[in-house]
């Protein structure tokens, strides 16, 4: 093992005041983030949230507008040269006429403390397809080869960006075993997901990014209860948002005209209370909510309490 | 230079051989077919299939090495060019072991015509023979870094306009498939600013068809290898980000 002194001192991740636009599309405005060595964050958010462009910018790949980049204290071009970031990006790349072990060997042979080819091989799982080209590969494979070539440096801090994108749940639960490994040595990890259940099984912090912003940071926990929240919808003829918000098992509320929205931690005892409140109350639906509404009313709720 | 990197560019460019036919093969094949049309006459006191053969060597050695970077689009197009941002590699060896894979590719089609040109009875010095290989081929330099620049610009689907283009013009107006003689003054001219005129001189002047001006090439191709170099990395460093 080589000692990095430096990259125990401060932040392994810290982006500052992050703007970035493509043409006349603002990708990512005023992005703020810090990660401390050791977590595992999991990027959360629907397409074109600016995922991916944090993550460009994150590895020196495009540059921000305005705001500063550190990996680890130095900038991502530096910290890349040194080995210490390992990625995985959306995108296929991978070398269509070359095999496994040769692409792998590759990546190795850049840089300057790899682990053995054979390692990084067998931590991702495709030890025993070495010797196969990478256009015989399944999609999940592909992924697997790929991780080993972001393995292959050794790096302090893995970057994924939808790593599991391709897989099925078998081979996707095997590669979060892999990554275990990884974060097990106290290893770094950004990823990008779509799958709540990842970001809550693998996870110690997730980060909800929308329309190129940060729109809320919080830990396991809270995602986890705030997943397991509801909406109720209703035509409520003469209530004020208020009266809505202030019910018991309701967070939040809002109010269009007469129909409400009252999102609930708990749901059960919000429609008992709405209905002993406000008995004309109809049309009623009550739904479980995505991880980014209940999160979103969950954090608002935070910040008015 | 990594020579692990160097290693597998070249074994990946041997590994395609629907293009390394299309380049090594073609040059034969037209020296064949043109030699066929005009036998065994004379152009200038030179025996006409000698002629052609340096000039098939030029336009092997410019189709391989141009296609060969044009090819770079493809791992573009998939994001492994963006995977190897991420390593120690710098833009420069990147590039350059790519310049060097395309020129290993130019290569063979100039030795391969040259081969086939002398079992069929062409007869130089053995100058002659050294100034038509190494000549021709390193004249090839500034078509290798055009096959760079149009892998940095073309995507899988346009490469055949973005290397056919050039390649054509290049090839005619360069002299290499008929003589510039029958061009008007003015198109005399222009040819003379092009790297393939140069290649060809060089390919003429190595057969005894006329006498090449190795100072004048030297310093045209040299000033488009430098142009198109720098336009490559402009290109490159530009190129980071998605999309």
């Amino acid at each position: 093992m080589r000692t990095k002194t430096d990259t125990v001192r401060g932040a392994a991740i810290s982006l500052d005041g992050l703007a970035k636009k493509y043409g006349e599309v603002q990708a990512v405005q005023q992005v703020d983030l810090l990660i401390a060595p050791g977590e595992v964050v999991a990027l959360l958010g629907p397409n074109g949230a600016g995922k991916s462009t944090t993550v460009d910018m994150l590895l020196g790949l495009s540059t921000p507008d305005t705001g500063e980049v550190s990996v680890f204290g130095r900038k991502p071009g530096k910290a890349v040269a040194e080995g210490l970031i390992g990625a995985m990006l959306q995108e296929g790349s991978l070398l269509e006429d070359a095999t496994v072990a040769e692409t792998v060997r590759l990546v190795h042979s850049l840089h300057r403390h790899p682990m053995p080819v054979e390692e990084a091989l067998r931590r991702a799982g495709v030890a025993e397809l070495a010797d196969r080209r990478c256009t015989k590969l399944s999609g999940g494979q592909k992924q697997r080869v790929r991780f080993a070539v972001a393995l292959v440096c050794d790096p302090d801090l893995l970057v994924l960006d939808e790593p599991t994108a391709a897989m099925d749940v078998g081979t996707r639960r095997e590669f979060w075993r892999s990554m275990h490994e990884f974060t097990a040595a106290g290893k770094t990890v950004l990823f990008a997901t779509h799958y709540l259940d990842e970001a809550e099984e693998f996870a110690d912090r997730v980060v909800l990014m929308r329309s190129g912003r940060v729109v809320a940071d919080g830990s396991v926990a809270e995602v986890r209860s705030a997943a397991s929240g509801r909406t109720i919808k209703a035509v409520v003829p003469g209530a004020d948002e208020g009266q809505l918000a202030a019910l018991r098992g309701v967070s939040a509320a809002s109010l269009r005209g007469d129909r409400a929205e009252l999102a609930c931690a708990d749901s059960d005892l919000a429609i008992r209370e709405l209905l002993a409140r406000f008995g004309n109350a109809h049309d009623i639906e009550i739904n479980a909510v995505g991880l980014e509404e209940a999160f979103l009313a969950l954090t608002t709720e935070e910040e008015t309490a | 230079m990594n020579l692990t990197y160097l290693a597998l560019e070249t074994r990946r460019a041997l590994r395609s051989p629907r293009a390394l036919v299309f380049t090594v093969g073609m040059p034969v094949l037209y020296y064949f077919i043109f030699s066929g049309i005009w036998g065994s006459g004379e152009v200038g006191g030179i025996n006409a299939k000698t002629a052609l053969m340096s000039s098939m060597a030029a336009f092997g050695a410019m189709m391989g090495t141009m296609f060969t970077g044009a090819r770079t689009a493809q791992e573009r197009a998939v994001g492994w060019q963006r995977q190897l941002r991420l390593t120690p590699l710098t833009p420069v060896q990147y590039l350059l072991g790519k310049g060097i894979v395309g020129m290993l590719v130019g290569l063979i089609p100039v030795l391969l015509v040259s081969i086939v040109g002398g079992i069929d009875g062409a007869s130089l010095s053995a100058g002659g023979w050294v100034q038509l290989v190494l000549g021709v081929w390193l004249s090839a330099i500034p078509f290798a870094v055009l096959g760079l620049l149009i892998g940095q610009l073309a995507t899988p689907d346009t490469i055949p306009v973005f290397t056919m283009v050039p390649m054509l013009l290049c090839g005619f107006l360069g002299g290499l498939w008929i003589p510039i003689a029958i061009f008007p003054h003015w198109l005399g001219q222009v040819a003379k600013a092009l790297p393939s005129y140069w290649m060809a001189d060089i390919g003429h002047g190595a057969v005894g068809h006329g006498s090449a001006n190795l100072g004048a090439a030297a310093g045209v191709l040299a000033a488009w290898a430098i142009v198109l170099g720098a336009l490559v990395m402009l290109r490159y460093r530009r190129d980071a980000a998605r999309g």
